[in-house]
């Protein structure tokens, strides 16, 4: 057999193995992210060849100017606080029962974890027809049940309607958060359980001093993944209201959306973008630093 | 029943426990909430618009009016859809499992200079939204001239498949014993064989955890389809889905046919993988 083809130094065969995902991933995530903080500094519809350089104009448009910015950034920090508490409240009672030696466990965790697969447009449209106020689920049995006071036009009035898509992300995310507590769950030793229930601790104390002790990074990675996939909240939002009635429902990352691919005003579009980009980064950041050290601490 | 007399006996104990029966009767009324939506879907799919309007909205259906998911079919443009869907949904995930295993492999097992920076930067990707930057993006696909073709959607959605999926795969290939590549390495072999004969074919329990992941979330993206994918005869599922919605409101029959039809195919590969999905994202996600 000849040895006369082609070799490369170690580290040149790591450099060619990394090529590929990493072009892709600079071209195509990296650049824009650059690029649209470059466009929040500028004035640009979309058409012309040059974008004009504004400096700071675009973020005082948006916070001066825009009648809809703080609403949308007002609901973005509200719903994204809410989408870290509840449905992880419940994520997390779920996990806990279905950890449990109880009949029907696997039947019952894919009806939980079946709403996460079902793209967010369906969960929205499913939603939106439950939600009719004539022929929708929910005022049906209000209906029926003679509990007609109650009776609303859930998507419709704008003093609901945030909540009334919020119902919806909340049935939809739960089954997320429930897989990953229930794998921490699984990864509690058994051993230290019964080693605590031989010394005498009881059902909360088993809980309080083993289970919730060993859950601590579980918990981190649950909470920073829900906050950030609220930030970006755009598709079940655009899906069920379209940021309406009267921008009741109007989310930052649509927003920034509307303003650049819609009303055609890119600079403002992504000041907003910028805007929640930033928001992001206060999460990220520390997150990834903590992620590292336990990563080293590990080694 | 022998799953019962079995049943709800916590870890260490061989006594039924009463509190947990209770507890579970109440969780089992929980879950029927939870699945309350699907039922109607089903039940809604299966009746005429004048059973529609004319019945209570929990019903069963009477008559089961599968003309329903035909006449969506047609209506909605599902050959379009489903195709795009799948041409799409089929070259992007096995080719950024593909880019994603190579690159964490080198990140993990091949001594580079730039391990650290490059590791960190594609954890970064991992937690940067997406739906903050459909401008720029639409605006780079743009200039390589790529919008309302498979390429253009293709390259983005590998693009933010690519950091998470290297994460994963780095914390296994990490787990991998040193002395596996280094025996093959005092005999010869160079990374690129250790990579295709050693690391690809242990890692397969993971990438076929991270295969239905990403089909899923590929079959269901909707946003940056939203953007680049302006052509009616490009659109994928969830686009159709959409107009769909928005064009024949008061089909609401036809509309959860539509639905089913969508979702269907997602919920049959997760349901036929969900086994490997867990145990194989465990190993990689939150490993202890």
């Amino acid at each position: 057999m000849s040895k006369a083809r082609l070799t490369l130094r170690p580290s040149m065969q790591g450099y060619v193995l990394l090529a590929p995902a990493l072009i892709v991933y600079l071209l195509f995530a990296v650049y824009p992210m650059i690029d649209v903080i470059r466009m929040s500094f500028s004035s640009w519809n979309g058409l012309s060849p040059q974008a004009k350089f504004v400096g700071l104009a675009n973020y005082r448009a948006i916070m001066t100017q825009d009648p809809v910015f703080w609403g949308a950034l007002w609901n973005t920090l509200i719903w994204t606080t809410t989408a870290v508490i509840v449905p992880n409240l419940i994520a997390f009672g779920v996990a806990l029962a279905l950890n449990q030696n109880i009949p029907g466990r696997s039947g019952l965790r894919i009806v939980f974890y079946l709403p996460v697969i079902i793209a967010s447009i369906a969960v929205a449209t499913i939603w939106k027809w439950m939600y009719d106020p004539f022929f929708g689920l929910f005022n049906g049995l209000l209906t029926s049940w003679g509990l007609t006071g109650w009776i609303m036009d859930w998507l419709g009035d704008k003093k609901i309607a945030l909540w009334s898509v919020f119902v919806a992300h909340v049935w939809q995310s739960v089954g997320f958060s429930m897989v990953l507590f229930l794998a921490g769950l699984q990864s509690v030793s058994t051993t230290l359980i019964e080693a605590a229930r031989i010394d005498g601790a009881g059902r909360w104390g088993v809980f309080r001093y083993v289970t919730l002790p060993a859950l601590v990074p579980t918990m981190t990675v649950v909470f920073v993944l829900s906050l950030i996939n609220s930030l970006k909240a755009f598709d079940i939002v655009y899906g069920m209201t379209g940021g309406g009635p009267a921008q009741s429902t109007q989310m930052l990352a649509m927003w920034a959306y509307t303003q650049s691919m819609q009303l055609g005003v890119f600079g403002r579009g992504a000041a907003v973008s910028v805007v929640l980009l930033l928001i992001t980064l206060v999460v990220v950041i520390p997150y990834m630093r903590w992620m590292f050290k336990r990563e080293d601490m590990g080694r | 029943m022998k799953v019962f007399s079995q049943a709800f006996r916590p870890v260490g104990s061989n006594k039924v426990d009463p509190v947990l029966v209770a507890l579970w009767i109440a969780f089992i009324l929980f879950a029927i909430i939870w699945i309350t939506p699907f039922l109607f879907i089903v039940f809604t799919s299966l009746k005429s618009n004048s059973t529609v309007m004319g019945s209570s909205a929990f019903s069963p259906p009477t008559e089961l009016a599968f003309g329903n998911f035909a006449a969506a079919w047609a209506r909605g443009n599902f050959s379009t859809t489903a195709f795009n869907g799948i041409v799409i949904t089929f070259i992007k995930v096995p080719l950024g499992l593909f880019v994603s295993a190579m690159a964490a492999y080198a990140l993990a097992k091949v001594p580079m200079r730039i391990n650290k920076v490059l590791f960190a930067l594609f954890v970064f990707g991992t937690m940067l939204p997406f739906q903050v930057m459909l401008a720029p993006i639409f605006r780079q696909v743009n200039a390589f001239g790529l919008i309302n073709t498979y390429p253009g959607i293709i390259l983005p959605y590998l693009a933010f498949g690519i950091p998470y999926q290297v994460f994963i795969l780095y914390g296994f290939f990490s787990t991998v014993p040193k002395e596996l590549s280094e025996a093959a390495r005092i005999d010869g072999a160079s990374h690129f064989t250790i990579f295709r004969r050693i690391f690809l074919p242990v890692s397969l329990p993971v990438l076929s955890a991270l295969l239905i992941l990403d089909f899923v979330a590929t079959w269901n993206e909707f946003a940056m389809a939203l953007v680049i994918l302006q052509d009616p005869r490009m659109w994928t599922l969830p686009l159709g889905l959409m107009n769909f919605q928005s064009q024949f409101q008061s089909d609401y029959g036809q509309l959860n046919a539509a639905i089913i039809m969508t979702v269907l195919p997602a919920a049959i590969v997760y349901l036929m993988f969900q086994r490997y999905f867990v145990s194989g994202l465990t190993s990689g996600a939150v490993k202890e």
